[in-house]
C-alpha cells in the first residue's frame, strides 16, 4: 500500500516579491513511497527536497499535480494526526523546558494530557534526554536539540514520519543511535520519509531512494539497485602460487590485487564459472565473491555533475 | 482543544517574555497610587466635604476619579500593550517554528483565532485586575459603587482587540515587530484623532467637497479608539450616548482585519 503518492507534482515560486520571473523549485515530480519503508530524498542544496517535504506537510502550497497520503487527497488536515515531522533547523519556543516542548507539540498533535506525559517519559528515555527534561532547552546543544526534535515527532505515535536532516548537529555515536531508532521504527512497521546530506547515512538505512536536481526527478529505486552498477567481482581466496596468478591475468579478465585477492571484470557468467573451476582445480579455496558496488556517494556526484 | 493550547501558548510566551509581570507591575503600581491618593489628607477631606453635601457630591468625586482612571488605561493599553504583544505573531512566524506549527492538525483560521483570543484574553485579565481593584478600592472608601464603572473593561478590552487585529495582519505581512507596532501607532495616534475632529477643525479649513468625502470615507472605515473612549465616559458618567455607530464601524473594521490575515495566512507559504 503507498502512503504517499505525487502525480506530476510542481511548484513555481516568483524569483523575488515584484517580480514576474519564476524558479520552478518543483517540476511534475510523480513518485511514490510504500508503507513500513524508510525512504530517502537526496539532492544537491536548492534542488526541491524541503519544497517537497513542505508541500506534503501543507505548509507550501502546490502549483499543480495531485497528492495522496493515506490514499486521501490532503485537502483537510486530519491526515496530520497521523504523521510526525522534524523539520531542519526546527525553532522550540526557547522559554519552554524539554518535557513542556514535547506537552506542548503533543497537545497540537491532539493527544490527551495522560497519553502526553506517559510517552513524554518513553520517547526521552529513547533519545535519552530524560535526565534534561526539566532543563529549559535554551541550554540544550545542537544534538540535543535535535534527539528532543526526534522524540516530538515520534510522539502522537505517527504512522509516517517525515525527518528533514534528523542528524544534523549529533556526534558519530549520537548518529549511530539515530539510526537505531529509526530502523527500531522501521520494525513497528512505520513509514519514514528521510532528507539527508549524509549519503553514507541513507545508504545505510534506506530502503528505498529518489534523487531530486533542480526540482526534477532523476533517479529512483531501490538503494542496492541503484548502487550496484559494477561489472566487477572481487574474489578473496586462500594464498595463491605464481603461476596461478598468471593463468587469472592472461587467460582471463581479472585484476590481481595480491596473492589472495582478485577482481574478476566481466559479467560473462560462463567464463566466471571455468575460472572458479580452475582455481578448484588448483586446491584454491574461494573465500568470498562480492559484487562490487559503486558507493552512493560516487554515484551521486557522478550523476549530478553529468545533469549539470 | 488544540485551539485552547495554542490559545494558553500566547499566555505562556506571554509569562515568559515577562509581559504579564510587566503589566502587573504597572497596574499594581497604579492601584498603589490610587491607594495613596484617596488616603491622603487633602483627598479624605474633599471625600468629607463632598460627603457634606450628600450623596451626589460622593457620586461625583468617584465618577471623577473613575473617568480619569479609564483615561490612564486606555494610554496604558495602548502603549504597553502595542509593544507587548506585537512579537506574538513575528515570534510564531520564524522559520523553523512556523514548519512544525503548520505541520500539526489544526487550520491556518484557528491559529490566527486562537493567537487573536489569547491576545485579548491576556488583556481581559489584567484589566480585570487593574480595573476591579480600582473600584473595589475606591467602592470601599466612598460608599457607592458604580458597577458602570465595570463595563469599562469590556470596553477597553474592545479597543484593544480592535487596534490589536490590526497588529495581527501587519505581523502576518511584514514578519516584523516593529513595522507592527509603527503602523498601529500611527493609524491609532495619529490618523484616527485627525479623522475624529475632522468636521470640528479639518472641514473648517478644507472646504473642498472631494476632500471632504475622502475624510468621511477614512473615518468610517477606520476604527475610532478615541471615541469608544468617550463613549465609555459617557456610560460611567451618566450620560446618554448619542450613537454607537464607532462601535459598530470599529468591530467590522476588526472583522475585516482578522478576514484578511485569515485570508492572506492561508494562501503564504512557508
Amino acid at each position: 500500500m503507498n502512503v504517499i503518492s505525487t502525480k506530476n507534482l510542481s511548484k513555481e515560486y516568483s524569483s523575488g516579491s515584484y517580480s514576474k520571473d519564476k524558479i520552478l523549485a518543483l517540476n511534475n515530480f510523480t513518485f511514490e513511497v510504500e508503507s513500513g519503508e524508510i525512504f530517502g530524498i537526496l539532492g544537491p542544496n536548492g534542488a526541491g527536497k524541503t519544497t517537497l517535504i513542505k508541500i506534503l506537510l501543507g505548509i507550501t502550497h502546490r502549483t499543480n499535480g495531485e497528492i495522496k497520503i493515506f490514499d486521501k487527497e490532503i485537502s483537510d488536515d486530519s491526515y496530520k494526526f497521523k504523521i510526525g515531522y522534524l523539520p531542519e533547523n526546527h525553532k522550540f519556543p526557547n522559554y519552554l523546558t524539554g518535557e513542556q516542548v514535547l506537552f506542548y507539540f503533543g497537545k497540537l498533535s491532539g493527544m490527551n494530557d495522560a497519553d502526553v506525559k506517559k510517552k513524554t517519559t518513553e520517547y526521552l528515555n529513547l533519545v535519552e534526554m530524560e535526565k534534561w527534561r526539566k532543563t529549559k532547552i535554551k541550554k540544550y546543544s545542537k544534538g540535543m536539540m535535535q534527539r528532543l526534535g526526534l522524540a516530538q515527532s515520534m510522539l502522537n505515535n505517527p504512522e509516517l514520519i517525515f525527518l528533514d536532516e534528523p542528524t544534523d548537529g549529533v556526534d558519530p555515536i549520537g548518529r549511530k543511535e539515530i539510526r537505531d531508532v529509526l530502523n527500531n521504527l522501521k520494525s513497528m512497521g512505520k513509514t519514514i520519509f528521510l532528507n539527508s546530506h549524509l549519503l553514507s547515512e541513507v545508504e545505510l538505512i534506506c530502503d528505498r531512494i529518489a534523487i531530486l536536481n533542480k526540482g526534477t526527478l532523476v533517479k529512483s529505486g531501490r538503494v542496492e539497485d541503484i548502487t550496484a552498477v559494477s561489472d566487477n567481482f572481487r574474489f578473496v581466496t586462500t594464498e595463491t602460487d605464481e603461476k596461478v596468478l598468471n593463468t587469472l591475468l592472461t587467460n582471463y579478465k581479472t585484476t590481481i590485487i595480491s596473492n589472495n585477492e582478485f577482481v574478476y571484470n566481466s559479467l560473462n557468467p560462463e567464463e566466471m564459472n571455468k575460472m572458479i573451476d580452475y582455481l578448484r582445480e588448483n586446491k584454491i579455496l574461494i573465500l568470498s565473491i562480492v559484487r562490487e558496488k559503486d558507493s552512493l556517494e560516487n554515484m551521486f556526484i557522478n550523476l549530478i555533475e553529468s545533469q549539470n | 482543544m488544540i485551539f485552547l493550547t495554542l490559545m494558553f501558548s500566547t499566555f505562556r510566551e506571554a509569562i515568559a517574555k515577562k509581559i504579564f509581570l510587566g503589566f502587573f507591575a504597572i497596574s499594581t503600581l497604579i492601584i498603589l497610587i490610587f491607594l495613596f491618593l484617596i488616603n491622603v489628607d487633602s483627598v479624605e477631606g474633599m471625600v468629607d466635604m463632598m460627603g457634606s453635601s450628600g450623596t451626589e457630591g460622593i457620586k461625583q468625586l468617584v465618577i471623577g476619579f473613575e473617568v480619569a482612571m479609564i483615561n490612564i488605561s486606555y494610554l496604558l493599553i495602548i502603549t504597553f500593550c502595542f509593544v507587548s504583544v506585537a512579537s506574538f505573531i513575528p515570534s510564531m512566524l520564524e522559520k523553523g517554528n512556523i514548519d512544525l506549527l503548520l505541520s500539526k492538525p489544526v487550520s491556518r483560521t484557528k491559529i490566527i483565532l486562537a493567537k487573536f483570543s489569547g491576545g485579548v484574553l491576556l488583556i481581559f485579565l489584567s484589566l480585570i485586575y487593574l480595573i476591579g481593584f480600582v473600584w473595589l478600592i475606591l467602592s470601599l472608601k466612598s460608599g457607592y459603587w458604580n458597577i458602570t464603572f465595570l463595563y469599562s473593561i469590556f470596553w477597553l478590552t474592545l479597543s484593544f482587540a480592535i487596534i490589536y487585529s490590526i497588529i495581527i495582519l501587519v505581523g502576518l505581512i511584514s514578519q516584523s515587530t516593529v513595522l507592527s507596532i509603527i503602523v498601529s501607532l500611527f493609524i491609532v495616534f495619529i490618523v484616527c484623532p485627525i479623522l475624529a475632529v475632522r468636521e470640528e477643525v479639518i472641514f473648517s479649513i478644507v472646504s473642498n467637497s472631494t476632500a471632504q468625502f475622502i475624510l468621511n470615507f477614512f473615518y468610517y472605515i477606520l476604527p475610532k479608539p478615541s471615541d469608544i473612549n468617550k463613549i465609555t465616559t459617557n456610560i460611567i458618567t451618566g450620560e446618554a450616548v448619542n450613537s454607537y455607530m464607532p462601535v459598530y464601524t470599529s468591530v467590522l473594521f476588526m472583522l475585516a482585519m482578522l478576514s484578511l490575515s485569515i485570508l492572506y495566512f492561508k494562501k503564504k507559504d512557508y
